[in-house]
């Protein structure tokens, strides 16, 4: 966990320095060698400033809903493959938090909750912007989930088991493509539900360019208005951690997560799994420095319009190549 | 020392207060994040029994969506239009709460002599670890036996999401829709717009020009200044 809530604020730092490198210019460049102290500036900053509850607002309600993101999203890492099994100093230690079999679900679930987070944060807000944003948000997010699930299932078919572990095993074996033989990783076995998973985790996580209920609103207000420093440094980071989470979940998915050379005989997988993590993480700066924001109905009209039947139609026919070729 | 027991404790202890809350609180989001806690112990519980993939589901469906739907009912509400809070003449509360003893009390001497009668179904944790874990039994068992009755649900949910739309069309409440404009949408291509629907489709809407009087001056009744030299009206000069 202490490497998650590092990584996530390095991320920050990854993040301003890749889209100043996509937009021309530097990014920060002051603090400490190349910037690197500048996520432990923002943090001091954060936690400096004035903690501003509004007087109309719900105590405890609005003193849990940010938290409600964060937890979430840190608690989701619990079934995250990252290796099989090590020896440290003499005892076994298995590098999977909890190997459940429901494990890909267990994630779906977290991120369920962590909706929750966003709307009861818009209501104690006791402000009518922040709810009408957090409403919009809520319901770009369970929409996206529903796809989220279904661009799942085809893989969920195709190893038969929901244990994100089993599903990095199945795609170890080789896949035999002519001469070739490489590892069966399921973004070659399902290409649309990667395509669609990368759209869904996108919109999940309210980033560019789905990012209207944060970012338009944001010119009036926004569920995350009334949050000052601390609070709002949860949201904020919060968004992040769900961010590395679902990278870390479609690197275990489709990319095979800590298959790769050396993983078997010297332990490397982690590293491997690292590796497709930032390159996703990449994939989504890129996407918030390249495309422009999509406007609220034409985000939920794509949802639900196009995405959806997508997705079925992804299901019926790995179901049905599954039952030609058995 | 039983941790099962303790969990368990825990579990069904938070469950049945947060079930109290949902009852007891003044304010309908308060009783509808208590039964979320609710739900969440509940899914506690069907892991300890071990039916993970039911506390799974029962988390996201019934928490993250159905909840989440319920939530956004309730924050639209005003509070102001809610029904008292304990209200009512005294003796109808008086009965009220004799009624509820009666129940309690009714319930508590059915649970206490209870007798399990029926035969043991064969879903023994032996034949659930056969078939490879909880999900894959209910999914056997889900798709063979009970397919029709799968099928009659799906159905019924699918009439259940035609008919909630068909009923919020903006032609069934008696309102035009108003004709798409070839430009960019402002978001009332079917939308409720009273007033400009009333004023009819957009072609025949008729330039008014607006009386002198409608719009107030803007200056308000003081002199306006056109300042070229910034510091031509300051001290500075």
């Amino acid at each position: 966990m202490n490497v998650l809530l590092v990584g996530m604020a390095y991320m920050t730092y990854y993040e301003r320095k890749v889209l100043a490198a996509m937009q021309d210019r530097m990014g920060p460049t002051r603090t400490g060698p190349h910037g690197l102290l500048q996520p432990i500036a923002d943090g001091i900053k954060l936690l400096g400033k004035e903690d501003l509850i509004p007087k109309a607002a719900d105590k405890p309600v609005f003193f849990f809903a940010p938290l409600i993101v964060f937890v979430t999203a840190i608690c989701s890492v619990a079934v995250i493959p990252f290796g099989n099994q090590i020896t440290v100093f003499g005892e076994d230690i298995q590098l999977t938090i909890a190997s459940l079999n429901v494990g890909a679900l267990f994630l779906l679930a977290f991120s369920s909750i962590g909706v929750y987070g966003i709307i009861l944060g818009a209501w104690a807000s006791a402000n009518r912007y922040s709810l009408l944003g957090g409403l919009r948000s809520a319901a770009q997010v369970v929409s996206y989930e529903i796809i989220l699930g279904l661009s799942l299932v085809g893989i969920f078919m195709l190893s038969g088991s929901l244990n994100l572990g089993d599903i990095v095993h199945e795609q170890q074996r080789a896949l035999e493509i002519g001469p070739f033989s490489i590892s069966n990783w399921y973004i070659l076995s399902q290409p649309l539900a990667f395509v669609l998973f990368m759209i869904a985790a996108v919109a999940e996580t309210n980033r560019a360019p789905f990012d209207l209920p944060e970012a338009e609103t944001e010119l009036v207000s926004g569920f995350h208005t009334e949050y000052s420093a601390f609070r709002f440094s949860f949201y904020f980071l919060g968004e992040y951690i769900a961010m590395i989470v679902i990278s870390l979940f479609a690197s275990t998915l489709f990319l095979g997560g800590t298959d790769g050379p050396g993983s078997d005989h010297f332990g490397l997988g982690i590293l491997w799994l690292l590796l497709k993590t930032v390159l996703f993480l990449f994939f989504y700066i890129w996407l918030r420095a390249t495309l422009p924001r999509f406007r609220y109905d034409q985000l939920m009209g794509i949802a639900w319009k196009v995405l959806l039947p997508l997705a079925l139609l992804n299901i019926v026919v790995t179901a049905a190549v599954r039952l030609a070729t058995n | 020392m039983p941790w099962d027991l303790v969990i368990f404790y825990m579990l069904a202890g938070v469950c049945i207060l947060a079930a109290g809350g949902v009852v007891a609180a003044s304010n309908p989001v308060h009783s509808a994040i208590f039964l979320v806690i609710c739900f969440f112990n509940v899914a506690g519980v069907f892991v300890m029994m071990g039916a993970e993939f039911l506390a799974v589901i029962q988390v996201i469906v019934y928490t993250g969506a159905i909840m989440v739907l319920i939530l956004f009912v309730l924050m639209l509400v005003d509070p102001e239009n809610l029904p008292e809070f304990h209200q009512g003449r005294p003796v109808q509360r008086a009965v009220g709460v004799l009624l509820g003893i009666i129940l309690l009390l009714e319930v508590s001497v059915a649970i206490l002599n209870r007798q399990v009668i029926g035969v043991k179904g064969n879903a023994t944790a032996q034949a659930i670890d056969a078939v490879g874990g909880n999900t894959q039994a209910l999914g056997r068992v889900l798709y063979s036996d009970y397919l029709f009755a799968f099928e009659v649900v799906s159905l019924v949910l699918t009439v259940g999401v035609i008919g909630a739309i068909v009923l919020a069309l903006p032609e069934r409440l008696g309102l035009k829709t108003l004709p798409r404009r070839g430009t960019i949408s402002l978001g009332h291509g079917k939308g409720i717009d009273a007033e400009a629907i009333a004023m009819g489709p957009v072609e025949e809407m008729p330039m008014q020009p607006v009386a002198k009087d409608v719009i107030p001056k803007a200056t308000g009744g003081r002199r306006l200044v056109m300042v070229k030299d910034p510091d031509e009206h300051t001290g500075a000069k």
